[in-house]
């Protein structure tokens, strides 16, 4: 019988840790259809226990989103416990705290010049929430974490995994076949995508996770003790919290516990700040004396220190304040991208922006391969917001997941009856293109695909002269506005090589009653 | 070549041990054989039993699948729409195939399509994955198609297509039954038969849409059902293929069978109240002997 007194306590941590990283993979691989219209788990729970993304998103909104409400219970926490969520967990933390080994530090860990970088960010990211410069999915761990991995890591290991065992099957011999097929089989019905997406920005996303590792060689913990945005938050709860590490005050010279310390948290007098502490419970561990105990006290010796510099935090306030009014000075403050489609169910374009966390969650899970992430069409403050970009995937008539899996209702959680009333954009023809207006050759794939019940796009039978100079009958295709909801499959499916015929832009939107079509009037 | 060289030259190409692409030329001789093309409908509530009776009044399931055949069964799975809006096969109609294709003996079933709509949602919604998981039987086999499976093939005898990609398991199946459902289409007026072929094709298959009446005759030539169970059950008379209107679905609660894909289509064309002769594939594909159109030449069995 093993004696669950006599377990380690960062056993308990460890155990925690892989629970919440094998939870967090769960819910990522379960972000996608699984048979029905609604999604069995609430996987974006992640993305709503984060206080940060609460706060911003809440802050840009004006009001509290209800959505993010876990997020207070989060904060709750964090007051009793202090920054547990980073060393127990942070599914980022967890995967650093797992490379530590492959990417051993330099340092040795006591840097404290850019601890404070983390406060004036997340100063600058509610600010700038605030004055309409929302930046929180930037830096967001999570954010981070989830989009990368749904952008170029999950494509990438459905592209791996397609490599190998098409080889297998084409080249090996039937007894390798034997083994192969069935283990492909399971990894498809387990962890391996349904299909195989397409990204833009895959390499950047993947760039800035793999930064996050790459700084792990300063320092361990590099980013979250320095960066985090919302370790700074949590940070500053902390700084109230009721349970505390204590070190031995008469103890030795052996510094085991600052050297072990993954946090920095320990200083030369082995004071524990609770600002830094994740409580990993590595020094309880290491200290040869058995003097460092963690205990719930209810007032502090000692405030913490936050070493900010006055004038560096105002700072960067002011910028987070002023950078917005710049934003004005753009063309794009008077007339939006004509091609920035956003998803069914998505807010008016300020509260858009300022409300999407850039988590990915919906275009990990929409399953025309649709939305991707914008660059730079929808501004600085925009990139990694999801954009339909119809020629590489369209929006799925009667799917409405990723209102459902977005986590602060930047995309409003529809009904398939309602979604099918919204309109995100509008069609429109290249007759110099579209062959049977210009060569003369049949096709209507695209009315074909219309998936309006009364389809959006029709035809007028024509005879027209091709470039043999025949006379051939031929079925044109056209628009009828007001039936079609933008879902751009007419571009995606449009069989012409290269750029598509026929061509979805936002107009007639319908968050937008500016974007109003000629004939549609102020409805 | 012969079927069974045929089925040599697939195999070697899709173990990469062959450059050359394989190529098709028994359906000659299939053509041959239906001398008179016999053609069963049959109409009523219960759409199992319409199955069943077509089935007999043809001679039976025994004649289309014999003990240890591998066995595809091909429905139109074409469209996320649910079945009381007429766009893909009823569920009970594939249902009711599989399981008579079981009780014949087959080896195995195959049941898929390539959709064009997400292909999972269109597996749901069609109802089809639900009827077909009710049969409890190891031989069948319900999946959604794999891309490494698509084989090139030459079309020798093809007038507007000279090469498509195929799926590997429609050709070497030794029972192809196809079992599409009968609806509107702009282009070619009506799906039916000959147009379901198109779910075995691999590739970017909108550019079959240029000449598709010719194109799908010459696809006819290499892809040849022993037989097309037409599901008229309700057809969709505008909209087409997807629909999504009830208004525009019609219920004739009728099914037609034939060992004949063109008499079958042919057939079938005057439940929409047009005329064989009004459907190009049809016309193609008579024209190239896969198959009788004239309604006077098929001999009709009210089951």
């Amino acid at each position: 019988m093993i004696n669950i007194k006599k377990i380690p306590l960062f056993y308990w941590r460890r155990l925690s840790q892989l629970v919440g990283l094998g939870l967090f993979f769960f819910l990522f691989v379960n972000t996608d259809y699984a048979g029905r219209d609604e999604l069995e788990y609430a996987v974006n729970i992640l993305f709503r226990v984060d206080p940060l993304l609460a706060l911003c998103a809440s802050v840009a909104a004006g009001f509290f989103i209800i959505l993010l409400l876990p997020a207070a219970g989060t904060l709750l926490l964090t007051i009793i416990f202090g920054r547990f969520f980073c060393g127990w967990a942070c599914p980022l933390g967890t995967l650093l705290d797992g490379c530590h080994q492959l990417v051993p530090s330099l340092g040795l860990g006591r840097e404290r010049r850019y601890r404070a970088l983390k406060f004036y960010l997340l100063g600058f990211l509610l600010i700038g929430a605030w004055f309409g410069l929302p930046m929180a999915g930037y830096f967001d761990p999570f954010s981070i974490l989830v989009r990368s991995l749904a952008l170029a890591v999950d494509p990438a290991l459905n592209s791996l995994a397609t490599t190998f065992f098409t080889f297998t099957y084409q080249e090996a011999p039937g007894w390798v076949n034997g083994l192969t097929e069935p283990l492909y089989d399971f990894l498809k019905a387990t962890i391996l995508p349904f299909h195989q997406k397409y990204y833009e920005l895959a390499i950047l996303s993947l760039a800035i996770l793999l930064l996050i590792f790459f700084l792990e060689r300063l320092e361990r913990r590099f980013f979250c003790r320095n960066i985090c945005p919302l370790g700074g938050l949590f940070a500053v709860t902390a700084g109230f919290s009721f349970l505390r590490g204590r070190t031995g005050s008469k103890c030795g010279k052996c510094r085991n516990c600052r050297d072990v310390c993954r946090m920095g948290a320990i200083d030369e007098e082995r004071n524990i700040s609770s600002l830094d502490c994740n409580l990993c419970l590595d020094c309880i561990h290491h200290c040869p004396g058995n003097k460092i105990s963690f205990k719930f006290e209810r007032l502090q010796k000692k405030r913490p220190v936050f070493n900010l510099s006055r004038r560096s935090f105002v700072g960067a306030l002011a910028l987070g304040a002023a950078l917005p009014f710049f934003l004005k000075s753009r063309t794009m403050a008077r007339q939006a991208d004509p091609l920035l489609i956003r998803p069914p169910g998505a807010l008016p374009e300020d509260d858009f922006v300022g409300r999407c966390v850039r988590c990915g969650e919906c275009m990990k899970v929409c399953i025309g391969n649709g939305l991707q992430p914008a660059f730079l069409q929808a501004g600085v403050e925009g990139m990694f917001s999801p954009v339909l970009k119809a020629r590489t995937g369209y929006c799925e008539y009667n799917c409405t997941l990723c209102g459902q899996v977005c986590p602060s209702g930047a995309i409003k959680k529809l009904t398939p009856e309602e979604k099918k009333k919204v309109k995100i954009g509008n069609a429109c023809f290249d007759k110099n293109r579209c062959l049977p207006h210009a060569k003369g050759i049949p096709c209507i794939v695209c009315e074909e695909h219309c998936p309006t019940p009364d389809k959006a796009i029709k035809f007028r039978e024509a005879v027209v002269e091709n470039s043999r100079g025949e006379k051939v009958a031929v079925k044109q295709p056209y628009l009828v506005d007001e039936l079609c909801v933008g879902c751009g499959i007419c571009e995606t499916r449009c069989p012409l090589p290269g750029a598509s015929a026929v061509i979805v832009t936002s107009a007639g939107e319908s968050r937008d009653p500016a974007q109003a079509l000629p004939g549609q009037g102020y409805a | 070549m012969d079927r069974r060289e045929f089925l040599r030259q697939v195999g070697l190409w899709s173990a990469g041990l062959s450059l050359s692409v394989p190529h098709f030329r028994i359906c000659e001789a299939l053509a041959m054989e239906n001398k008179s093309s016999m053609l069963s409908y049959a109409t009523g509530k219960d759409y199992a039993d319409l199955v069943d009776r077509v089935l007999s009044s043809l001679g039976g399931m025994g004649k289309f699948v014999r003990p240890g055949d591998k066995v595809v069964i091909k429905p139109n799975i074409g469209w996320d729409r649910n079945p009381a809006q007429a766009a893909n096969t009823h569920p009970q109609v594939v249902k009711t195939l599989v399981e008579r294709a079981l009780d014949a003996g087959a080896r195995e079933v195959k049941v898929f399509d390539r959709s064009c709509n997400e292909q999972r949602r269109c597996y749901v919604n069609s109802g089809i994955q639900d009827a077909v998981g009710e049969i409890k039987d190891k031989r069948v086999k319900f999946f959604h198609p794999d891309d490494r499976k698509y084989v090139p093939v030459d079309i020798e005898r093809g007038k507007a297509v000279r090469r498509l990609e195929i799926y590997r398991d429609a050709l070497e199946a030794d029972s192809y039954i196809n079992v599409p459902v009968a609806k509107h289409h702009s282009l070619s007026r009506l799906t039916m038969g000959i147009k379901n072929s198109m779910g075995v094709l691999g590739g970017s298959r909108g550019a079959m849409h240029h000449d598709l009446g010719q194109k799908l005759a010459d696809l006819a030539t290499v892809v040849q059902p022993k037989l097309t169970v037409i599901d008229a059950t309700r057809i969709l008379l505008a909209n087409g293929p997807q629909g999504g209107d009830l208004n525009d679905v019609k219920v004739l609660d009728t099914i037609v069978a034939s060992a004949d894909p063109v008499a079958a289509d042919a057939y079938t064309t005057t439940l929409f109240g047009l005329k064989p002769e009004e459907i190009q594939s049809t016309v193609a594909a008579h024209a190239m002997g896969l198959g009788e159109m004239d309604l006077a030449k098929i001999r009709v069995v009210k089951a």
